[in-house]
């Protein structure tokens, strides 16, 4: 910086080119250049689903596509939600079939998780490893492989037991804590692990049996990870898609991914309803993710989404 | 432990009460219920899913699925010779090596760009904290979402964001069908890859970066070492096991992955890859057993790779 302090228009801004000159090197531009190219790159898309559910039907079918909507119209909105609408789709059953499947998925999961993972963090016993590499094992297997066998065998359960295989959501919760309940164990097992072994051996010691050290120690010092274990499982049974898509056939009964795949797949495309519905399906994971941003993570790192 | 008691029948009962075979059933029961559902829903139906691969299932007899006649090879034989699925020439892959060719682009892509967006998020500058959680939006969002949103902004006609762009920068002159035609298809569902599964490639090796001792940079630094020889031999060397357990578990997920190119393509235009086939014989045609056979022809690959892979990569790193 020039220290002239003239005032002078013509000398102020002489300094400012100075200065930039002088923090802009070229690994700096670089630095910023692929910064920015990156944050581009993912927050484009993003916008564009946001501001494709607001178009009108004369922007989305235009020779060139609207970069900005002229207005924030609800159109894509009212005939997802509004009965009064042509092209009613009746997205609210959709929504609410999504949490009846999810909600309950990411309780049972964290409830069965705890007492696993509480076992697998504290205690010695035989076939722990196998129990382990069994669990492993769900890595393995491609979800494609499984829904075969899973779909034979509970069409001929339910053939025996009087319940259909299809369009039944709490066998979906069931198909999906398979595939939640190992992440769910590993997050809690090594979050335990982290919970000194000193404080629960003074209450067993104190004659305090383990059930009521599980429930008055452990899990009141586990409430963060409980609660986002709880958030991952609801989140990747909110997503789910190759299931949904096998075990649900009508309308009314689809999950949020299914109905958003139909209306797509519909004779007449309309981008702006499948952008608004995708948008209402988005923002509570983003938001919910962003909350709970820092517990999340390591959850995406114990064992990802699987995806 | 049980030891003292040495009359009769008393050592049994000791040891039914002592503290390790308490603990051990406590914590029998307490997996009970993973282990329940980890067997029922995953390791028997893999199992049953071999038995299903070598007999004649389709909708027919789904409800008697026991009964089903065994048809030996049958099925393996109808997959391996179904042109959806063996390599005919270079322009007809087949999924089996279309499958292979696309798992191994994507996940090095995908490694890759996580390695970039890892180092660069290494360097303190200020929103550090913001641009990490947006980095995370793609792996987050749900992929019926992301994959509609690519779909539409490739949309082939004029009105394309994509088609749009390029005609005005002048690169192209027609608007292109970039999902439907042959190549380009394929190399840009890599690229959707690499854009939504970054992230967690990057956290991986982010965590890894932070934790290489900073000494060793100084060290390089006072020795003259500009900052691409300290890339290459101080950071690359102690990234290699990071770098490896992301690609081998990357590879396995994109290899078994069936959303994605499902809902970007719906399989076509040489994109086609053995999860999808699956879902095509399974349930679209029906033929369960022909569909199980195809998953576990899938399977045998993986394993096969691991195997390979456990043996040579992970050998030579001792």
């Amino acid at each position: 910086m020039r220290k002239s302090g003239t005032g002078s228009q013509d000398n102020k801004r002489l300094s400012l080119i100075d200065h930039l000159a002088k923090s802009i090197t070229w690994p700096r531009f670089i630095f910023a250049l692929v910064l920015v190219f990156f944050l581009t790159s993912i927050l484009f898309p993003f916008y564009w689903m946001v501001s494709s559910s607001f178009k009108s039907f004369s922007e989305i079918g235009g020779r060139r596509p609207a970069y900005v909507p002229s207005a924030l119209r609800l159109d894509a909105y009212k005939e997802l939600f509004d009965p009064n609408s042509p092209d009613f789709q009746n997205f609210g059953a959709n929504i609410l079939n999504s949490i009846k499947v999810a909600v309950p998925t990411a309780i049972i999961a964290v409830i069965i998780s705890t007492f696993g993972a509480y076992a697998v963090a504290r205690l010695r016993f035989k076939g722990k490893s196998i129990l382990l590499n069994g669990i492993l094992l769900v890595y393995l297997f491609p979800a494609v492989l499984l829904v075969i066998p899973l779909f034979a065998m509970l069409a001929q359960i339910g053939r025996s037991m009087g319940f259909s295989v299809q369009d039944n959501l709490p066998i979906l919760i069931v198909t999906y804590l398979a595939q939640t309940l190992p992440v769910a164990l590993y997050m809690l097992a090594n979050y335990f692990r982290t919970i000194p072994a000193e404080i629960e051996q003074a209450s067993l010691i104190d004659g305090c049996s383990r059930f009521s050290v599980i429930w008055r120690i452990t899990l009141p010092l586990s409430i963060p990870a409980l609660v986002s274990v709880a958030i991952y499982t609801f989140m990747i049974a909110w997503n789910e898609f190759l299931y949904a898509l096998v075990f649900l056939n009508s309308q009314s009964m689809f999950t949020m991914p299914i109905k958003i795949n139909a209306i797509y797949n519909s004779p007449d495309p309309r981008p702006q309803v499948v952008m608004a519905a995708s948008t209402i399906m988005t923002i509570p994971v983003v938001i919910l993710f962003l909350a709970l941003e820092r517990f999340l993570e390591e959850g995406l790192t114990a064992g990802g989404v699987k995806g | 432990m049980a030891g003292g008691v040495t009359d009769g029948a008393r050592p049994t009962l000791a040891r039914w009460n002592s503290i390790r075979a308490r603990e051990s059933r406590l914590a029998w029961l307490l997996t009970s219920p993973t282990g329940l559902v980890v067997f029922g829903l995953v390791i028997f139906p893999a199992i049953f899913s071999i038995w299903i691969s070598f007999h004649d299932v389709t909708l027919r007899n789904l409800n008697d699925v026991f009964h089903a006649p065994f048809v030996g090879f049958e099925n393996y034989r109808n997959v391996v010779n179904d042109f959806a699925f063996k390599f005919q020439n270079l322009r007809q892959w087949g999924a089996a090596v279309t499958s292979v060719v696309y798992s191994f682009a994507a996940t090095g892509l995908t490694v890759l760009v996580g390695l970039s967006a890892a180092l660069l998020l290494n360097r303190p500058f200020r929103g550090r904290g913001l641009t990490r959680a947006i980095f995370l939006f793609p792996y987050v969002a749900p992929i019926v979402s992301v994959a509609f949103v690519w779909r539409w902004i490739l949309d082939p006609r004029p009105s394309g964001v994509l088609n749009d762009i390029l005609t005005r920068v002048g690169l192209i002159t027609t608007p292109k069908a970039y999902l439907a035609t042959r190549g380009l298809a394929l190399l840009l569902v890599i690229v959707f890859e690499a854009w939504r599964y970054f992230p967690f490639a990057m956290l991986m090796i982010l965590a890894r970066l932070q934790a290489i001792d900073k000494t060793l940079y100084e060290a390089a630094g006072v020795d003259g070492a500009n900052a691409w020889q300290q890339f290459r031999n101080i950071t690359l060397p102690e990234l290699r096991y990071v770098l490896g357990a992301v690609f081998l578990l990357r590879l396995i997920w994109t290899f078994n992955k069936f959303d994605d190119i499902f809902l970007l393509t719906g399989g076509g235009f040489g994109t086609n890859v053995l999860p999808v086939l699956t879902y095509q014989f399974s349930f679209r045609a029906f033929n369960f057993g022909k569909g199980a056979a195809n998953a576990m022809i899938l399977l045998a690959i993986l394993v096969i790779f691991l195997v390979v892979y456990t043996r040579t990569v992970m050998r030579e790193r001792g």
